[in-house]
Parts: C-alpha cells; sequence; structure tokens
C-alpha cells in the first residue's frame, strides 16, 4: 500500500535472550508521514522502533534477523556506519531525557558531536531547531539555564529540538507524551503534525486516540505479530482483523 | 570510517590496563602455583610441634568462625534496621556514615584498639575471643552492607503482602523479608569471612603466638593462625622456602574458595530469583 | 513507625509493646559502629595521652625516630608513608581508572561479569600474601634491575602497594560508572554519538566525583596498609636523600606501629607514641573516607523522573 517507502522493513525478528519479542514483521513506512504503531504493553513496539536505528543492539543478549531498509539501504549490512545511522535516524523517548547540561548544550551536543558546525553556526543551529521544536520563544532569554529547570513538556520538546539539530530524515518516538500533562500532550501532538511536513515521524503509542490524532498511517501489534497495518482512518472505521477491533474497543490493553 | 579507527585506537589504549590487570592477576596465581611442587602435604595434618601446620589452619578456622558468629547476628540485624525501620534523619545518616568509616580504619589501628579495649581492660588478653571481637569489628562492615543490598532487593510486594495480611513489621520481615534475603545475607557472611582469614595486622598483638601446644582448649587461650606464622616466619625468621610456601598456598586456598564461593553463590540466586533479572 | 500508629484498643496495645524490643535491639546492632568508633578514638587517645604530652607537635614534625634513645620523631615515618602511598596511587589511578572504563562500557557483555569476579579475587588476597610475593619474587627483581643490594625500598613497597589498591579503584571508579542513568547514554548514542564521544562527553562528566571518591578510598587503603607494605619497604626510619629517591627504604607509619608494638612495654613511652602514631592514620583514613562519602552523595546526576 506505501509505495515511497522511507522505510521497508522485511521480515523482522528480534530475541532477547529466549524471549522472541518481533515474529517476522514487514512493513513499509511512508516518508514525511506521521506512522503510529500501537499495541498493548509489552507486545514489542518499542523494540520495533529501536530496530530502526539499531539501537537493540545495545542491549546485552539481543539478536535481530531480517532487513531493514532506509533510502533502499540495508541498514544491518555490515557496511553501514551505525553513528551516521543514527544521525539520520533520531530519536525522542518515553521519558523526557535532556542531559545535565544547560538548554543550549543539550541541542549544541550532537552538531558538536558529528562537527557539522562551529561558533557562530551553532548558534544558529541551536536557534533553528528550538524554533522547529515550538520552544525558542520559551526559552531564548536563558539558553544557558539548566535544562532540568524546564517543565516536562519543555524537556521533551528539548529533547525533540536536540535530535533535529543534527538535520536527521526520520524520528523515532516513543511513546512521547505517557509522562506529559494533557496541555502539554497538546502541543507535542500539534508539534509532530507540523514536523510531519519535512521529517518521516515513526510514534510509539498506546493512546488509541493519539493514534487517531495524529498519524497518517497506523500499525497494531500483537504480541510481537504486525497485526493490522492501513491508513489511519481505516484502521479505526473498519479494522479488518478482530484482535484489532477488539482492541479499539477497549477490550483489552 | 575514520573517526572508527580512531575509537579503536583509544579503546586498545583503556584496554592495556586491564591487561596488566589480569595479567599481575595471573602473575600472582603462577608464582603460587610454583611453589606447589614443593609443598609436602603431609605437614597438613601434622601438628607445628613437629614442623606441621595443622594448628594453624585450625586455629584460622576458629577465628573465622567465631568472628562470623559475633558478626553475624549484629551485621544482619543492623542492616534489617537500617532498611527496614531507620528514619531518614540525622541518626541514621551518622550511623550510616560510622560504618563506611569503620570500614575504612586501617587494620593495624583495629588492631591497636583491640589489644588495648579486648586485651587489657576487658581483661581477656592475648586470646581467642578477642581475636573474634577485632576481626569482628572488620567483618561488620561486609555484613551489613552485603545485607542491605539482599534485603533491598526484596521487592516492596513482598512486604505489602504480608503487612496487608495483619503481620506486624517484625513477623512480616522475619517471616517474608528475611527468607526472601537469606542467600545475600549468607554472601555478605561469607565476604566477611573471605575479607579476614588472611587478616594480619588487626590479630598481631590480640589474638596470635607463634607456637602453642595442641589448639585452644578454651576462647581465653592464645590460638595459631596462617596468617600470623607467614608473617612472622618471612620478617623474623626467614623460614625455608618451601615451609613458607605451604602455609601460603593453605591460605590462599581457603581465601580464594571463601570468596568464590561468595560470587558463585551470588550469581547463582541472581539467577534464580526472577524479581532479580530485571537488575541485569 | 507504622507499629506505632493510631491503633486502639487493649490487645493492639499490647503488641505494640511487644514489638517494641526487638525494634529497640535492632537500633542498637545498627548504633554499634557509632559506639565502636567513639571508643577506637577514646582509647586510642588515651593510651597515646603520654606521647601527646611529652612530645607534642615532635611526633608529627620530630626528625628522628629512634627507639634506643628514647626519641620518637615521627616525620620521616609519616614522611615514608606518604611517599609509599603517592608512588603507589601514580600507579593505580591510570591503571584503574582505565580498567573500569573499558570493564563498563567496552568489554563485551559476556566478559563484563568474569572479568569483575577476576578483580574482585585480586581485591581478597590478603596482604601477607602480597608481603610474600614481595619478598620472594618483586624484590629480588628490583635489586638486580636497579643493581641494589637490597630491593626492600620505597619503590618495591609502592609496586605492591599499587597492586593492592586496584581493585579498590577499579571497583569504585566502576560502580559510578554504572550508576549513569542509561537515559543518558541512550541519548547520546540515540543522536549518532560513537561509543567513545558519548563515553567523554556524558559518562566521564558525570562519573568524575566517583573516580574522585574512588581515588581517595585508595588512598585510605593504601595509607593504612601495613603487613606487605612492611615485608618490602625495607623499615630505615629516615627520609631519603634526596627526598624523592625511591629506591631508598622507608619505615612507614603502620609498619612502625606493627613492628614495635610487641617489644614496648605497657605504658612506656615508646608504647604511647606508638598509639599517637595509630592516631594520626585513624584521623587521616577518618577524613580521607568522610570526604569520599560525601563526594559520592553529592553526585551531580539529574533529578531521575520517576515513571
Ligand atoms: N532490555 C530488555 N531485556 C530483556 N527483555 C526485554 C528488554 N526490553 C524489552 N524486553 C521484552 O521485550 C518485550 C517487548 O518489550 P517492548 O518492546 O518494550 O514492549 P512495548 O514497548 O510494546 O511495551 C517484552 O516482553 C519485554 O519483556
Ligand atoms: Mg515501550
Amino acid at each position: 500500500m506505501v509505495n515511497d517507502a522511507k522505510v521497508d522493513i522485511r521480515n523482522l525478528n528480534v530475541w532477547f535472550g529466549d524471549n522472541h519479542v518481533l515474529k517476522d514483521v514487514s512493513f513499509k513506512i511512508r516518508e514525511k508521514a506521521v506512522t503510529a504503531i500501537m499495541g498493548p504493553s509489552g507486545c514489542g513496539k518499542t523494540t520495533l522502533i529501536r530496530a530502526i536505528n539499531r539501537m537493540n543492539e545495545l542491549i546485552c543478549g539481543c539478536r535481530t534477523s531480517g532487513e531493514v531498509y532506509i533510502n533502499g539501504h540495508n541498514i544491518y549490512d555490515g557496511n553501514i556506519n551505525v553513528y551516521e545511522l543514527r544521525r539520520k535516524v533520531g530519536m525522542v523517548f518515553q521519558k523526557p531525557n535532556p542531559f545535565p547540561k544547560s538548554i543550549y548544550e543539550n541541542v549544541a551536543f550532537g552538531p558538536r558531536i558529528h562537527k557539522m558546525a562551529n561558533g557562530r553556526e551553532i548558534d544558529e543551529i541551536v536557534e533553528r531547531s528550538l524554533r522547529e521544536a515550538a520552544l525558542w520563544d520559551e526559552v531564548k532569554d536563558r539558553l544557558q539555564d539548566s535544562a532540568f529547570n524546564l517543565s516536562g513538556g519543555q524537556q521533551q520538546r528539548l529533547c525533540i529540538a536536540r535530535a533535529l539539530a543534527v538535520k536527521p530524515e526520520i524520528i523515532l518516538m516513543d511513546e512521547p507524551c505517557s509522562a506529559l500533562d494533557p496541555a502539554a500532550t497538546t502541543k507535542i501532538e500539534a508539534l509532530i503534525r507540523r514536523l510531519s511536513k519535512r521529517y518521516t515521524v515513526i510514534i510509539v503509542t498506546h493512546n488509541l486516540q493519539q493514534a487517531a490524532r495524529v498519524s497518517d498511517f497506523t500499525a497494531f501489534l500483537y504480541e510481537g505479530r504486525l497485526i493490522e497495518y492501513s491508513d489511519t482512518k481505516s484502521v479505526f472505521e473498519n479494522p479488518r482483523s478482530e484482535l484489532t477491533k477488539n482492541y479499539i474497543a477497549g477490550k483489552f490493553g | 570510517m575514520s573517526g572508527q579507527t580512531g575509537e579503536k585506537v583509544i579503546f586498545a589504549i583503556l584496554g592495556v590496563p586491564m591487561l596488566i590487570c589480569i595479567l599481575i592477576f595471573l602473575w600472582i596465581l603462577s608464582l603460587l602455583l610454583t611453589g606447589i611442587g614443593t609443598v609436602r602435604w603431609e605437614l597438613f595434618t601434622m601438628s607445628a610441634l613437629r614442623g606441621g601446620m595443622l594448628e594453624m589452619i585450625v586455629g584460622t578456622i576458629y577465628l573465622l568462625l567465631g568472628a562470623a558468629a559475633v558478626a553475624g547476628p549484629i551485621g544482619v540485624l543492623a542492616a534489617i534496621y537500617l532498611v527496614e525501620y531507620a528514619p531518614s534523619g540525622g541518626l541514621t545518616r551518622i550511623i550510616d556514615q560510622a560504618i563506611n568509616n569503620l570500614a575504612g580504619v586501617p587494620s593495624i589501628v583495629i588492631g591497636l584498639f583491640g589489644y588495648t579495649f579486648f586485651c587489657r581492660h576487658l581483661g581477656l588478653g592475648v586470646s581467642l575471643a578477642a581475636g573474634w571481637l577485632t576481626l569482628a569489628l572488620m567483618m561488620l562492615p561486609i555484613v551489613i552492607r552485603g545485607s542491605e543490598e539482599a534485603l533491598r532487593m526484596v521487592p516492596a510486594s513482598f512486604r505489602e503482602a504480608a503487612l496487608a495480611l495483619g503481620a506486624t513489621r517484625w513477623k512480616a520481615i522475619s517471616s517474608t523479608i528475611l527468607p526472601a534475603a537469606a542467600p545475600g545475607v549468607v554472601t555478605s557472611v561469607i565476604l566477611g569471612m573471605a575479607r579476614v582469614a588472611g587478616e594480619t595486622a588487626a590479630i598481631l598483638f590480640t589474638s596470635c603466638v607463634l607456637i602453642t601446644r595442641g589448639l585452644p582448649k578454651t576462647p581465653f587461650e592464645p590460638v595459631m593462625a596462617l596468617s600470623y606464622n607467614l608473617f612472622v616466619q618471612i620478617v623474623a625468621l626467614g623460614a625455608p622456602a618451601q615451609r613458607v610456601f605451604g602455609i601460603t598456598l593453605v591460605l590462599f586456598m581457603i581465601v580464594t574458595s571463601l570468596s568464590l564461593s561468595a560470587i558463585l553463590l551470588r550469581s547463582y540466586y541472581r539467577l534464580r530469583q526472577p524479581w532479580l533479572r530485571m537488575k541485569g | 513507625m507504622e507499629t506505632r500508629s493510631f491503633k486502639k484498643g487493649l490487645p493492639k496495645l499490647f503488641m505494640h509493646l511487644r514489638s517494641q524490643p526487638i525494634e529497640f535491639v535492632l537500633f542498637l546492632c545498627a548504633s554499634f559502629s557509632v559506639v565502636i568508633l567513639l571508643l577506637m578514638l577514646l582509647f586510642v587517645v588515651m593510651e597515646g595521652s603520654l606521647a601527646f604530652t611529652r612530645l607534642g607537635t615532635q611526633l608529627i614534625l620530630g626528625q628522628m625516630w629512634k627507639t634506643n634513645s628514647d626519641l620518637y620523631g615521627g616525620f620521616p615515618l609519616i614522611y615514608g608513608s606518604l611517599m609509599v602511598v603517592s608512588g603507589a596511587l601514580l600507579i593505580s589511578i591510570p591503571l584503574g581508572i582505565c580498567t573500569s572504563i573499558f570493564i563498563a562500557e567496552i568489554l563485551p557483555f559476556q566478559l563484563r561479569d568474569p572479568i569483575k569476579s577476576v578483580i574482585e579475587l585480586l581485591a581478597s588476597i590478603p596482604s601477607v600474601i602480597y608481603g610474600f610475593i614481595g619478598v620472594t619474587f618483586l624484590a629480588p627483581l628490583i635489586a638486580s634491575i636497579f643493581g641494589l643490594q637490597s630491593g626492600a625500598t620505597a619503590f618495591t613497597a609502592s609496586l605492591i602497594l599499587a597492586i593492592m589498591v586496584l581493585p579498590t579503584i577499579v571497583g569504585v571508579s566502576g560502580e559510578t560508572i554504572s550508576a549513569v542513568p542509561i537515559e543518558y547514554k541512550e541519548a547520546a548514542l540515540a543522536l549518532g554519538a560513537s561509543k567513545w564521544q558519548t563515553i567523554r562527553n556524558v559518562i566521564l562528566p558525570l562519573s568524575k566525583s566517583g573516580m574522585l571518591a574512588s581515588v581517595m578510598l585508595g588512598f585510605g587503603r593504601a595509607i593504612g596498609e601495613t603487613v606487605a607494605v612492611l615485608m618490602v619497604a625495607g623499615n630505615v626510619a629516615m627520609v631519603p636523600t634526596p627526598p624523592w629517591n625511591y629506591l631508598a627504604p622507608v619505615y612507614p607509619v603502620t609498619a612502625v606501629i606493627a613492628m614495635q608494638m610487641g617489644e614496648a612495654a605497657v605504658g612506656s613511652l615508646e608504647y604511647s607514641a606508638l598509639f599517637g602514631l595509630g592516631l594520626i592514620l585513624f584521623i587521616i583514613t577518618f577524613a580521607v573516607n568522610t570526604i569520599a562519602d560525601v563526594i559520592v552523595r553529592r553526585r551531580p546526576v539529574g533529578r531521575s523522573v520517576q515513571l
């Protein structure tokens, strides 16, 4: 159903020790759109998106098979530079995790690491990224403050700005609003919509309304299998699978 | 890609010190093992009066068991207080700090204290009992810290379940929490024993002599110990190498088997207890 | 305390009374360490008081330690201790900290626990065995390398001591590295930072203070180490000439106490001077441990968000 695929996942399997967490997951993710991955707790959502920037391999006892193509290149190929991959595929975590540094240094971290700019140019990148994350107006007068002085929602937007600063093409978000209050959630959802004009966004959520509100496409994952994947409207209005129907009706999860 | 090569170089540089540590360990091991050939094993069961080391081995074991019998209960009860009862406040901080400081007191100073306090002021003289008490002071912080860790790893749900059933706090602790923490507590006592099994400075003036006639019959007699004898023979007597090697090896085996069993026990129960698995 | 809460009725009251003695016993056991430390201070000060009144600052600053002439100037001894300890730390700090970083962050997962166990075993070897190894193998080696008559020198003592404090430094700084919240590590890695960049820019800044604490604890262990040092330091109560000559013998404080306590008559000035030295050690290690504790407690790791 998706032809111009930015990310193409084929027969992805992931194990943690003996625990077979993802089972033969295959699907294609459209460029410059928001794709939501939903499913009950523990079904493998986090594991799935962490397979897209190869973060799973940092976990002891994790094994992966299958392919993930980004822009037509299999990221599990031996000759892929994983650091460059992770620069192109940004990630926002479930709980806001700014570094214990200043607001400015948080955003500048990535560009500095990748030697993308220096001096003045870094200032520009910081400002641009904070603007893109809709945080600039709130922090422009206190860039040197500790990131911990921000509210939870602001911290999460700072983390988004930090990810944007290295000019990614894809942004992975793992339940980015689950630790936030409704007002902060609304802001971030609006931000996600805006980001999708320029970036490919993949968001994990177990909040159905959120999936319905922000996403163009929705995948439903259950016990490590991809049960349903379609445009959001059809997933919610006439799901093909019985499991999806029950999940949407709130029977489990 | 050049960044990754640079990184490999840095990692190699960081890896060399670790290799040095491992090599030091292997070196020590090989030094000790070269001595095995010269050891006359019949000495192990021969009385010291006839040049054997029976009394030293048994004396060391006496010292260890007695010290564990003193430090074990006190340490475990102290850990229970700290984990289950202690209010977070000034006094608890002081206790906490004191445990760390006690752990840091040099063993020679513990020996000095043991001599003046246990041997002289309590009138125990140079004796097994004074050795127990002195060594117990060295074991105590290890037992407390280890037991605390074991108790903290018992999930809150155990506690709540027992308390919800109407158990008093102490009942809940003794019936539910302590059994769950038992392997960790035992490990901490074994670790404490490993720490003091080869201790010399602390028993130098408090409980050891170079030679006794047979084993001590009461706790108020002095004992022989492997570590003390090794020390004196090297420093003062310049004993023949093979005899010294024998003592060194036995001591090494005792200490290493104690620490190895603590290490193995710990990894075993970490695997066995499902609620610990998440902690990695 | 919950048991002391607002439960009404006589039976409950009895239950409360019954549970109190247990709490009290537990509290006594916990306070035991405090009591012992106080007793230790009291008795060491008491036994040392003769030396403090008769010798005063000479016990620390006096240049001559000669038992036969009843001279108890501790300076050469303290100097010897510091010399040996600084030599040891100079070797073991870089070695230990690199090792702890390598084990915690770079070594493959499967090897971490085995290697940690090896370090732990290294820590459990008693000092008398280290002394034995020093006397039997290291000292002759040093003697032949540097063409000395005796291999019992400050340098030999530093080497042995370096090995002995290595596990402390590796262990404690390894713990602080592992205590860095994984969120920070993942944040850096997800931005495409390499392993080394993550270590340098995220992990090290956050574990600096813990590493400092590990060094302090190593210092405390080293300065209190007795038996091994005594066997290889040469035990000459003089400041070497020149003072930085590591190939000269020294007589560290701990060694003096261990060697002379046996002969010192109870109540004599010598006996008291040895306790005076003991008090100096006690104070140094007490201070070092307290500082290390404060450092560890003030770790600048940000607030952790509870989920
Ligand atoms: N670090 C880990 N080590 C071992 N098992 C893990 C780890 N992380 C997740 N798992 C297992 O993988 C499964 C899927 O987890 P996850 O992807 O986090 O689910 P979700 O994000 O959908 O809640 C779970 O059964 C979980 O137990
Ligand atoms: Mg998840």
